[in-house]
């Protein structure tokens, strides 16, 4: 397989491969005092990953807004918090209430494609992660007017929580939010509105030809 | 340590509002037709910049008794930069929301300005962050208009320490039209406890505190206030965009798209929602209504009750968009706090409809486009990311608004229809943006705590 510093053209410019290269030798002095097997992997995938990255380099993620990270419609969000003493119990049985499913408050905010609540730590912490379309702070303010109640029972079990309809309230979250630093989304076009729209579309398009057919 | 607070009480009483502190512009609406000036100032001498504004007061009307307006009456307000150029403390000025701080260009990218609505591409003074204080006199004749000029000037010149950076005049157009031929500002919020009588069709009155600072707003809680009190109380701010309108755009994507004069008109309907004469399609969905758009009794009282599929007003037309009413909508919104107190200011030559060129495009004709809010900032860059630039909240994708959006390349509008929708291609932007910036509009206590904020 040829590797792409044999390549004449640069098809994302000289500066674009050389930052590549840079970033490479940068990645093998760090894995210089990892285990073997670490070392071994890195090199044997070395070629491979560097001749896609001047070939055809991914986009960059892009920044969600005040916070967090974004491709294309689609943002990552990852909360970790300390909860209030009693806080975890009180949640899990809220939890529990809707059988684990969020899908009320899902379907009614209809910009979220999914979410998690994770407790660790002997109950201590929680991780709150979930995948949402676009801006970070869009749609607070919709959420403090329409479900203030919903979201007060849940992070109201977080330590420092000021209330929703509280000021302080986005500093606290933006405060307790971890960007993450790799994002992967499959279809970064698609909102939830979107995908609704094309799964009638499909079916709709299904009956018509199981009618002709 | 800390457990959650008490609840906030949530007021549920409608506060009466100080409207001898509250400047007029926010409250009386334009007159009909209207002629005034924006005019742009340049504080270069702290002092000179206090005295200018002390002259000034006595000149800025306030809102009390706005039912029978002496006119002409002048507005001010005043940028971040502004406040620095007076010497406000810092602690003050730290008060102030991020926004605000960074200023209507270094929000470009969450306000979607980019392309042709880049920063780079606006007109002097904007985006050079020399702009400190903005004037508007409005009146209702060009006479009247005269009068506040010549009162705005006794105050500069001979003076200096301040410097003029621009003055334009504007004014309603034959039949009351702005720059694209549309009658426009005819659907604004009624606000509660401003003694205004709300306008059949205008929903229920939203709370103060979304338009003036230090009333509750929707949520029951006042919006955090620039600090001293004196300074923030009875304030708000106000956004101002410049559009330059590109006229024989739009007349050609008229022609392209109608093949008679009653096929255009309907487009053109379609793009807003509205006929020209300000008629709403879903009370006349298949011409124009001239008595009907020029009666404010009856021009704006509607819902989507009757429309649901967008067959009258698309969901894309501009007014759906700005305000969707009762549209189903795809994410939790609550359209009582995306509202703006709206003031267009259409200037230049008045539309024509045979006018098709390039070099249309470019005659200095468009609009001046005033919101306000006690949250402009937050308000307007949500309309500009999610109802303006985008279509997924009504289920339209990436389409954008047809009147104010940003188009790309090879840009649709849909116009739902039976049995099948009409998706219109080749829309491109017809109000180009060619500046913009953030002001704060203090109250009349405020104007004077800033000619000696040390004190």
């Amino acid at each position: 397989m040829a590797t792409a510093t044999l390549k004449s053209s640069a098809p994302n410019g000289p500066k674009h491969d050389q930052a590549v290269e840079e970033k490479i030798q940068q990645i093998r002095q760090l894995y210089a005092d990892a285990p073997t097997l670490a070392r071994t992997a890195l090199e044997r995938d070395l070629d491979a990953l560097r001749s896609d990255l001047l070939d055809s380099p991914p986009p960059p993620v892009e920044s969600a807004g005040r916070i967090g990270s974004r491709l294309g419609n689609v943002s990552e969000l990852t909360i970790v918090v300390p909860l209030v003493p009693g806080g975890a119990k009180r949640l899990r049985a809220f939890l529990r209430l809707l059988n684990g499913n969020l899908k009320r408050g899902g379907d009614l905010v209809g910009t979220l494609h999914n979410m998690r609540f994770v407790f660790f730590d002997n109950d201590t912490r929680l991780l709150f992660a979930t995948t949402y379309d676009g801006e970070w702070d869009a749609y607070i303010d919709d959420f403090v007017a329409k479900i203030p109640d919903y979201l007060d029972i849940i992070d109201s079990s977080w330590e420092g929580w000021p209330g929703i309809r509280s000021p302080g309230a986005k500093d606290y979250l933006a405060k307790h939010q971890i960007t993450a630093e790799g994002w992967y989304v499959a279809y970064p076009d698609l909102t939830v509105a979107e995908i609704k729209r094309l799964s009638r579309i499909g079916k709709a398009v299904d009956e018509l030809l199981d009618k002709v057919g | 340590m800390s457990s959650v607070e008490e609840p906030i009480s949530l007021s549920t009483r409608a506060p009466a509002l100080e409207l001898h502190e509250i400047q007029a512009t926010i409250l009386r609406p334009r007159p009909a037709p209207y002629f005034g000036t924006h005019m742009l100032f340049r504080v270069d001498d702290t002092r000179a910049g206090r005295a200018f504004l002390r002259r000034l007061i006595p000149h800025v009307d306030s809102a009390a008794g706005w039912w029978s307006a002496t006119e002409p009456w002048l507005s001010v307000g005043i940028t971040y930069a502004g406040l620095e150029a007076l010497g406000v403390p810092q602690d003050s000025l730290q008060s102030f929301p991020d926004a605000f701080r960074e200023g209507m260009v270094g929000r470009a990218r969450q306000l979607g300005d980019d392309g042709v609505n880049d920063p780079k591409g606006w007109d002097k003074p904007f985006g050079t962050g020399q702009i400190h204080i903005g004037i508007s006199a409005f009146s209702s004749s060009d006479e009247q208009r005269g009068r506040a000029l010549a009162i705005v000037r006794r105050q500069f010149e001979g003076f200096s320490g301040v410097s003029v950076l621009t003055m334009q005049d504007f004014g309603a157009q034959p039949g009351d039209l702005n720059s694209l031929g549309y009658k426009d500002g005819i659907d604004q919020p009624a606000i509660e406890g401003s003694g205004v009588e709300p306008l059949p069709g205008q929903g229920r009155p939203i709370k103060a505190g979304e338009f003036i600072l230090g009333y509750p707003g929707e949520v029951g809680v006042p919006l955090p206030m620039p600090q001293p009190n004196i300074l923030g109380r009875n304030g708000t701010y106000v956004g101002l965009r410049k559009y330059q309108s590109r006229v024989g755009a739009f007349n050609r994507f008229l022609r392209a798209n109608g093949s008679t004069e009653e096929e255009r008109e309907l487009v053109a309907a379609k793009l807003v929602g509205r006929w020209r004469s300000g008629a709403p399609l879903t009370m006349a969905p298949d011409q124009d209504n001239p008595e009907l758009g020029a009666d404010p009794q009856r021009n704006n009282d509607f819902d989507y009750a009757k429309d649901p599929r967008g067959r009258q007003v698309p969901f894309g037309a501009h007014i759906r968009r700005m305000n969707p009413r009762d549209t189903k909508m795809t994410r939790l919104t609550d359209v009582n706090i995306h509202r703006l107190i709206r003031r267009g200011t259409t200037f230049g030559p008045p539309y024509e409809k045979d006018e098709l060129s390039e070099q249309d495009d470019t005659v200095a004709r468009g609009s001046y486009f005033l919101f306000i809010s006690a949250k402009a900032m937050a308000t307007f860059e949500f309309l500009q990311q999610e109802w303006v630039n985008d279509g997924n909240f009504v289920g339209l994708d990436r389409e954008r608004d047809p009147i104010i959006g940003r188009q790309e390349e090879g840009a649709i509008f849909t116009i739902p229809r039976a049995p099948v929708r009409r998706r219109i291609r080749g829309i491109e932007t017809f109000n180009v943006l060619r500046g913009g910036e953030y002001f704060f509009m203090p109250s009349i206590s405020a104007l004077n705590w800033l000619t000696n904020p040390n004190a």
